[in-house]
């Protein structure tokens, strides 16, 4: 593949570039989905596709294909300096230089030779433990299980040359329970890079654990109270912050913290980093979208805003080095930028002290439209939350269609504590804890 | 569809090498070891997308991919597998992946020869395919848009602008005799604006999107939403805090169809219906909305957004009446769904590519036009709040408990729109939403989006008349 990157670099250079970085991506994916203990669907994939990036006068272009046979090389190179032309010259987009990326292992070669019929089980045996946790569940809507195995190759013209395999997989699970003619819903995942990995026992039985203790949930009153965050919950509302901490947001003009830079903005003395080099996190990766080494960034540290993420043109423009924070989707796009895997830390206190020593609040274990409700750029949000309320230092009944609104910024100076249950959520890739938070509004009846 | 749009440098042999008599081997092959249905789908897509911000065209992207995929069904079971860059080796292939993946063992699936293929007949015909236009046209008009919103008032922060066109070439075989070719242009084009006063920071945004050429978009028009977006802004910057609570609420046409999109529309769609994980599920005939509400789904509309000659597997598009008078008359069907329940596809089995599997999913869906005037309606109202447009939302289907963002909102006081209102959500669930509209006007309008469901994303429309539901949750800050 390497060549074939060589080639669009060469037809690249003849057309005029200045300056150009080719990517490629090639693989193989398998998704089972399962019902009733049938195989629903199965779905069987070769991938691939190449991109290329040019720069010429200032200005830059992208072009992609998914066949690489030299005609089509040809056509990706036009496309691509054709492109550069509608594009306004920026003295900041430039190439990165070439760097030594650090040893990390992102494959495990045990779930390559897997076979399918396992990893059928694997789905089969998520549903059963949903279905064998309570009798209130009425059925296990979505049982998926998934993996990938993909090869990323770069290779520019200021030396950038690299490739590295990665491999994952997960099972998820969407559980549907029903009492007294109303249903709730919840869901669980485990992921890793093996079967053996993988926990389906614990995701059926957590999913249907997640619907069944919504069951009778009822409106409350509207309050301000305790919120308490669940992974979950929390990993959502920090993938939609990570948006506005990303320097090409603040440099946009579109980011709530750019003014705040060492400011506290988190309570707690809470820390959230940015970790592309986690072994645990399924977006680490040797180098990032642009050939830079991947590392551990400190966005947050001890509640005050240390840095933003940066990708190789945010970092000229910034005038400082990248974070290895360039990403892209596919081969359809140029790089972006945005986090590798979010860490929230912190000191750690027992989720049932937390719960103990809340007078009025509520647990929230679902929250709904926290894409769409909360806005990066204002800062503020109101979102449909589903949980459990807690009163006097116990949980009590559950509640459903209710909304948690406010603004971003006194939510997190609002932290007052992290629980001791940080997991990994996919979704994101956030490791997180529980999340605790004073002063909520909560809108009800 | 005009084939002379063709340009020079378009290399389209190779979906056009694909003949019946490949299609179906391939169709046999898939089917030799069992199967009640197989079918291959080849895709050409070409797209472009340029962006700007600060005042700057950004990136300019574009492509082809082309890909084949091969699936088979039997009983409730799915075997999907694809390839990019498919030769005729790979689609032997993938052929043998489904067939093995079968483990059927049992007699070979019937087969009914290939017809002859059919085409669209001119639905929605293109009259300046984008391919043919120069990108700096494009370009200009990313341009034009970002100097009318900063001259819509000097609180206009930044402006970003978005331009796509895609033309996408289809051809669909099946084991049913089903043979079909299609060719689709859309073209698409988005305005967002960042509007600030001191720490107030508000969006506007527009968008309009058809399965038509370039002939939609011109400086006049793009200006226009431009101005529209940068509206939206300005307004909100003088936004209180919304109000929490239950009030009537009058949805303004247009945007506001996504309510319907999200708190009913999905959960007509038939997977969820056959898996009992609808709320709409065995309820055909019952009363699930007030009775002066109608509703469609239509993939048939002449060049709209969400519209097709034929769905992703080859059925025709049609209009579907799915609430007739407040009652439940129909549900949205893929082929797959259609036979578990003995009735026929209403071209509702749709695709984000060969990549993904057909599933039911909307085309064009709208609640009908009623015969009220959307002045009165407000001038009905004594108190309540008006979501002039919404941001996106999300719903669980199993329970119809839905949650919209509004991204212009305002009071309605003594039957006036007052203050604009920020920071407002909707919050209910789908039927008790619908049977509580209780006032529907006549001026229907369609907005163009692009809808997710299982990892996939189709272009769709949703729209409405402006109406009334008489009590409902806002969820608000103030």
């Amino acid at each position: 593949m390497l060549a074939e990157l060589d080639g669009l670099l060469e037809r690249a250079a003849a057309r005029g570039a200045t300056g150009a970085e080719a990517y490629a991506e090639q693989g193989t994916t398998t998704r089972v989905k399962v019902f009733e203990q049938e195989v629903e669907q199965l779905t069987q994939a070769r991938r691939k596709g190449v991109g290329l990036r040019v720069l010429r006068d200032g200005s830059t272009g992208y072009a992609f294909s998914t066949d690489l046979a030299p005609a089509a090389l040809d056509a990706v190179a036009d496309r691509a300096l054709a492109n550069a032309a509608v594009t306004d010259p920026d003295e900041h987009s430039v190439l990165p230089e070439a760097q030594s990326p650090p040893a990390l292992d992102v494959f495990d070669p045990r779930l390559a030779t897997s076979g399918e019929d396992d990893k059928i089980e694997l789905a089969l045996s998520v549903e059963r433990a949903a279905l064998d946790e309570d009798p209130r569940v009425k059925l296990v809507e979505d049982t998926v299980y998934a993996d990938g195995d993909i090869e990323v190759f770069i290779a520019s013209s200021t030396g950038v040359r690299g490739s590295f395999r990665e491999n994952h997989c997960y099972v998820f699970a969407y559980v549907l329970a029903e009492e007294d003619e109303r249903v709730e819903t919840g869901l669980s995942f485990s992921v890793g890079r093996s079967l053996a990995a993988l926990e389906p026992r614990s995701c059926g039985a957590e999913a249907a654990q997640r619907a069944c203790r919504l069951l009778g949930a009822t409106k409350c009153r509207s309050m301000k109270a305790t919120v308490v965050l669940d992974p979950f919950v929390a990993a959502s509302f920090v993938s939609v912050l990570s948006s506005a901490l990303t320097a090409e947001a603040v440099q946009k003009g579109r980011s709530l913290f750019a003014p705040l830079l060492g400011e506290v903005v988190a309570g707690a003395g809470v820390e959230l980093a940015d970790d592309g080099l986690h072994p645990d996190g399924l977006a680490s990766a040797p180098f990032d979208a642009e050939g830079v080494p991947c590392r551990r960034t400190e966005v947050i540290a001890a509640g005050a805003l240390a840095s933003f993420l940066h990708n190789t043109y945010t970092a000229h423009k910034a005038g400082c080095a990248s974070t290895g924070n360039a990403t892209r989707a596919s081969y359809h796009g140029s790089p972006g930028v945005g986090p590798t895997n979010l860490v929230v830390a912190g000191a750690a206190t027992p989720l049932a002290d937390i719960v103990g020593g809340i007078e009025r609040g509520v647990l929230v274990t679902n929250a709904v439209g926290v894409h769409s409700g909360a806005n990066p750029i204002s800062g503020q949000f109101s979102v449909g939350i589903n949980g459990v309320l807690i009163e006097s230092g116990r949980l009590a009944a559950p509640v459903r269609e209710v909304t948690l609104a406010g603004d971003i910024v006194a939510m997190l100076q609002g932290i007052v504590a992290l629980g001791d249950d940080a997991r990994w959520i996919p979704q994101g890739s956030v490791l997180t804890p529980s999340i605790v938070i004073e002063g909520m509004s909560i809108a009800g009846t | 569809m005009p084939f002379g749009a063709e340009i020079g440098g378009r290399d389209a042999v190779r979906l056009d090498d694909i003949d019946r008599a490949l299609l179906q081997a391939i169709v046999e092959r898939a089917l030799r070891c069992g199967g009640d249905f197989a079918e291959v789908y080849v895709e050409e897509r070409d797209a472009l997308g340029l962006s700007l911000e600060d005042g700057k065209v950004e990136r300019a992207s574009g492509g082809r991919d082309f890909g084949a995929a091969v699936r088979v069904t039997s009983g409730d079971r799915t075997f999907h597998a694809y390839a990019d860059d498919v030769t005729e080796g790979d689609l032997r292939q993938a052929a043998d992946t489904v067939a093995a993946a079968l483990r059927g063992g049992g007699a070979v699936g019937k087969v009914t020869a290939l017809g002859a293929v059919r085409e669209d007949p001119g639905l929605h015909p293109v009259a300046v395919p984008p391919e043919s236009v120069a990108i700096v046209a494009k370009g200009a008009l990313l341009h034009a848009a970002d100097e009318a919103a900063r001259a819509a008032g000097g609180e206009v922060q930044q402006v970003m602008g978005a331009y796509a066109d895609g033309r996408v070439r289809v051809l669909i075989a099946n084991s049913e005799g089903t043979f079909v070719r299609d060719d689709r242009t859309r073209t698409r084009f988005i305005i967002s604006v960042v509007a600030r006063r001191g720490d107030v920071i508000q969006t506007g945004y527009e968008s309009l999107g058809k399965s038509r050429g370039f002939e939609i978009l011109g400086e006049e028009e793009v200006s226009r939403l431009a101005r529209a977006a940068a509206g939206k802004a300005l307004a909100m910057l003088d936004a209180c805090p919304a109000p929490a609570g239950m009030m009537p609420v009058v949805m303004a046409n247009g945007f506001g169809g996504t309510l319907f999109h999200e708190a009913c529309g999905h959960g007509l769609e038939a997977d969820a219906v056959v898996k009992g994980a609808s709320i709409y599920a065995g309820r055909l005939g019952e009363v699930v909305a007030a009775p002066i509400v109608s509703a469609f789904d239509d993939g048939s509309i002449p060049g709209e957004w969400g519209s097709a000659a034929f769905d992703d597997e080859g059925t025709p598009c049609r209009k579907t009446m799915v609430i007739e008078g407040g009652r439940l008359r129909a549900y949205l069907y893929d082929t797959l769904r259609a036979r578990k329940d003995g009735v026929a596809s209403t071209g509702n089995g749709r695709r984000q590519s060969y990549r993904h599997v057909p599933i039911p999913r909307m085309t064009t869906t709208y609640i009908g036009p009623g015969d009220a005037i959307a002045d009165e309606i407000i001038a009905a109202t004594k108190h309540g709040f008006y979501a002039k447009s919404l941001a996106g939302g999300q719903v669980e289907p199993a329970s119809g408990s839905f949650v919209f963002g509004v991204a212009e909102g305002y009071l309605i006081e003594h039957g006036r729109v007052t203050a604009p209102l920020r920071g407002a959500t909707l919050v209910g669930n789908g039927i008790e939403v619908l049977e509580s509209i209780d006032m529907v006007a006549a001026d229907l309008e369609v907005k163009s989006g692009l809808c997710g469901k299982d990892g996939q994303s189709v272009p769709v429309g949703t729209g409405q008349p402006t109406l009334r539901i008489a009590r409902m949750t806002v969820g608000g800050t103030g």
